[in-house]
C-alpha cells in the first residue's frame, strides 16, 4: 500500500522522513561498502521486482495475485542491500508512475523498505539455516507484508483518516491473505531458484545475539498479531476519533461570535503549521547533507 | 508501454524544461509542503494552485488533457478512501483527500514530465543525496524496459504453450509454473547484472554517470525559483488573510 500525499498530516509525514533519512543512508554505506559490481546488480534486481509484478499467480476462482518482493530480495542479496533496492524501487513507482507521494516517501520507505523488510528478515535470520527454513521463509515473507501494510494503516488512522469498523476489519483481513500469498509465493519461487543454483540464496551469518533476535520476533508477531486481535474491537478508536471531532466542531460554533479573533488566531496557525512544516523539510535536507559530508570525509581518510 | 511517454515529454525544449532541475525541485517541495499544510480554506489554495500548474503545463508545452488524465493515476486509492470516510461521516476530509492527492501528483507530474530523470537525479545528487542511491535508481530505470520485455516475451510464450489449456492444468501445477517463471527471470537478470558490470569495468566506468548537459544554476533560474516561491506563498498568505 502506497501513501498518496494529501493523505498523512503534517506531523506524521515529517516524522517519518526525518526517520526514514538516517535509516537510508545507514543501509546504503553498508549495501555500498562491500562492493562496487553492486550498483548495477541492485538497480537490475529492481527492475527486476518490477518486472515480476506482470507475472500473475493464480489464487482462487478468476483472481490472481503476484510477487512483492522484499522478503525474496533480503534473502537473496541480503537486507542492507534489499532495502536500498526497494528504496529505488519506492522512489521510481512515486516519480513515474505517480504511485506514493513525495512527502510521504519517508513514511512508504519505512514502511516497506525499512521496518517490513527487517521484520521479514527476521525469521530467516533465526532458522534460515536449519531445518525449519522453508517455514521462516514463509513466516517471513508474510510479515514482511503484513508488518508494511498495518503500519501504513495506523499512519493513517493516527493523521485522522476515519474509517468505519467493517472496513478496518475488511482491509485487515486482505492484508493477512495478501500475507499468506506473499509467503506461499516467495516459498515456490526461492524453491525454483535452489533447483537452478543454490548459490542465489544466502546463508544468514550469525552476528546479532541470538537472545536479541529473539525478543525482535516476540514483539513483532505480539503487535502484528494484537492488531489484527484488536481490529475485532475498533470501536473504541472509532469513539474517540468521533469523539474528537465532535468536540472541536462544537468550539467552532461557539466562537463565531469572535470571528474577527477567530480569523488572526487561524491566521497564525497556518503560519506556525507552515513554518513547522518547512522546518522539518530544512531539517530533513540538513541532517541528509551533513551526515553525507561526515560519511564522505570517513572515508576519504 | 505507456510511461515511455514521459520520457518523450522530458525531451521538449520549452522554457521550463531549460530551468535547473534544482530550482524546479525547490519550487515543487515549497507547493507540496503549502498545500499540505493548507487547512480551513484549503479548497481555495487549491483551486488557485490548479491555475498555477495549469499555467505551468501551457509554458511547458505539454499536452494539458493527457498529462491531466495521467495524474488522475492516484484517483482510485484516493477514492476508496474518499468513500470510506464518506461512510464514517467525514465529507470534509473525503474531499481534502482527493482533492489534495490528485494536486500533489499533478504537480510531481509536471517535474518529472519536464526533466527528464538523470537530470533530476544529477539535481538531487548536487543537493547532497546519497550518489550511491541515486546510482541504483538511474540503473533501475535502464534496465525496468528492458527485465519487463523479457517477462512480457515469457508470458507470451507461456500462453502460447498453454494458453489454451488453462482450464486443464491444475491450478496447483500452474502456480508452479509461474514460480519458475519468476525464477528463471531472477537468474537472466542476476547474469545480465554481472555482464553490464563487466561491460562498465571494460570501458573504465568511473563511478557515476555523466549528464549530456552540463546544467548550471544561472540567473533566470534563481529569477524562476523567486517567482515561484512568491506566488506559492503570496497566493495562499492572501487566501487565508481574505478567508
Amino acid at each position: 500500500m502506497h501513501i498518496p500525499d494529501g493523505f498523512l498530516s503534517t506531523p506524521v509525514w515529517a516524522t517519518l522522513d526525518l526517520a526514514a533519512a538516517p535509516a537510508v543512508g545507514y543501509f546504503a554505506r553498508r549495501a555500498q561498502g562491500l562492493e562496487q559490481s553492486k550498483v548495477p546488480l541492485l538497480g537490475v534486481m529492481g527492475a527486476f521486482v518490477f518486472a515480476a509484478q506482470m507475472i500473475n499467480f493464480p489464487v482462487g476462482v478468476g483472481t490472481s495475485g503476484h510477487l512483492i518482493g522484499a522478503a525474496l530480495l533480503a534473502y537473496t542479496l541480503g537486507p542492507a542491500a534489499a532495502s536500498v533496492v526497494l528504496t529505488a524501487i519506492l522512489v521510481v513507482q512515486a516519480l513515474v508512475f505517480q504511485d506514493g507521494g513525495t512527502l510521504a516517501l519517508g513514511a512508504n520507505v519505512l514502511n516497506m523498505a525499512v521496518i517490513g523488510l527487517l521484520a521479514g528478515y527476521l525469521p530467516y535470520q533465526i532458522w534460515g539455516g536449519g531445518r525449519w527454513r522453508r517455514p521462516a521463509i514463509f513466516l517471513g515473507a508474510m510479515l514482511s507484508v503484513m508488518v508494511s501494510a498495518l503500519l501504513a494503516l495506523s499512519e493513517l488512522l493516527v493523521s485522522g483518516v476515519a474509517m468505519p469498523a467493517t472496513a478496518l476489519r475488511v482491509s485487515i483481513g486482505l492484508f493477512m491473505i495478501y500475507g499468506l500469498l506473499e509467503g506461499a509465493i516467495t516459498v515456490a519461487v526461492l524453491g525454483a531458484l535452489e533447483s537452478m543454483n543454490v548459490g542465489f540464496l544466502r546463508v544468514p551469518e550469525a552476528s546479532v545475539s541470538h537472545r536479541l533476535k529473539w525478543v525482535g520476533l516476540a514483539a513483532i508477531l505480539l503487535a502484528t498479531f494484537g492488531a489484527l486481535i484488536a481490529s475485532a474491537y475498533p470501536d473504541g478508536i472509532q469513539r474517540l476519533t468521533s469523539e474528537i471531532g465532535l468536540g472541536s466542531h462544537g468550539r467552532l460554533r461557539i466562537s463565531t461570535p469572535l470571528a474577527n479573533y477567530e480569523a488572526a488566531f487561524f491566521k497564525s496557525g497556518w503560519l506556525r503549521k507552515a513554518a513547522a512544516g518547512l522546518a522539518g523539510v530544512a531539517v530533513i535536507y540538513g541532517v541528509c547533507a551533513l551526515g553525507g559530508r561526515i560519511l564522505g570525509r570517513q572515508r576519504g581518510e | 508501454m505507456h510511461h515511455v511517454v514521459l520520457d518523450r515529454w522530458g525531451c521538449g525544449s520549452s522554457p521550463v524544461h531549460r530551468r535547473d532541475p534544482r530550482a524546479k525541485m525547490l519550487a515543487t517541495l515549497l507547493f507540496l509542503v503549502a498545500l499540505a499544510t493548507a487547512h480551513h480554506s484549503y479548497l481555495a489554495v487549491s483551486a488557485v494552485y490548479f491555475a498555477l500548474l495549469v499555467t505551468a503545463i501551457f509554458a511547458a508545452e505539454l499536452p494539458p488533457a493527457a498529462v491531466l488524465r495521467r495524474a488522475a493515476l492516484v484517483l482510485p486509492f484516493s477514492l476508496v478512501f474518499a468513500a470510506m470516510s464518506v461512510a464514517s461521516g467525514d465529507t470534509t476530509r473525503a474531499i481534502s483527500l482527493v482533492v489534495k492527492s490528485y494536486l500533489s501528483a499533478l504537480v510531481v507530474l509536471v517535474l518529472v514530465s519536464t526533466t527528464p530523470l538523470p537530470q533530476l537525479l544529477a539535481g538531487l545528487e548536487r543537493m547532497g543525496f546519497p550518489r550511491f542511491l541515486l546510482l541504483v535508481v538511474q540503473f533501475l530505470y535502464r534496465y525496468l524496459f528492458v527485465i519487463s520485455e523479457e517477462a512480457q516475451h515469457m508470458r507470451a510464450a507461456a500462453a502460447a504453450k498453454s494458453g489454451s489449456m488453462r482450464q486443464l492444468i491444475s491450478r496447483r501445477r500452474h502456480f508452479g509454473a509461474a514460480a519458475g517463471a519468476v525464477g528463471v527471470l531472477f537468474a537472466r537478470s542476476y547474469a545480465r547484472a554481472e555482464a553490464i558490470h563487466l561491460a562498465m569495468l571494460a570501458r573504465g566506468f568511473a563511478g557515476h554517470f555523466r549528464p549530456l548537459a552540463k546544467s548550471s544554476f544561472r540567473k533566470l533560474d534563481a529569477a524562476f525559483l523567486a517567482g515561484a516561491v512568491a506566488a506559492i506563498v503570496l497566493l495562499r498568505a492572501a487566501i487565508e488573510v481574505w478567508t
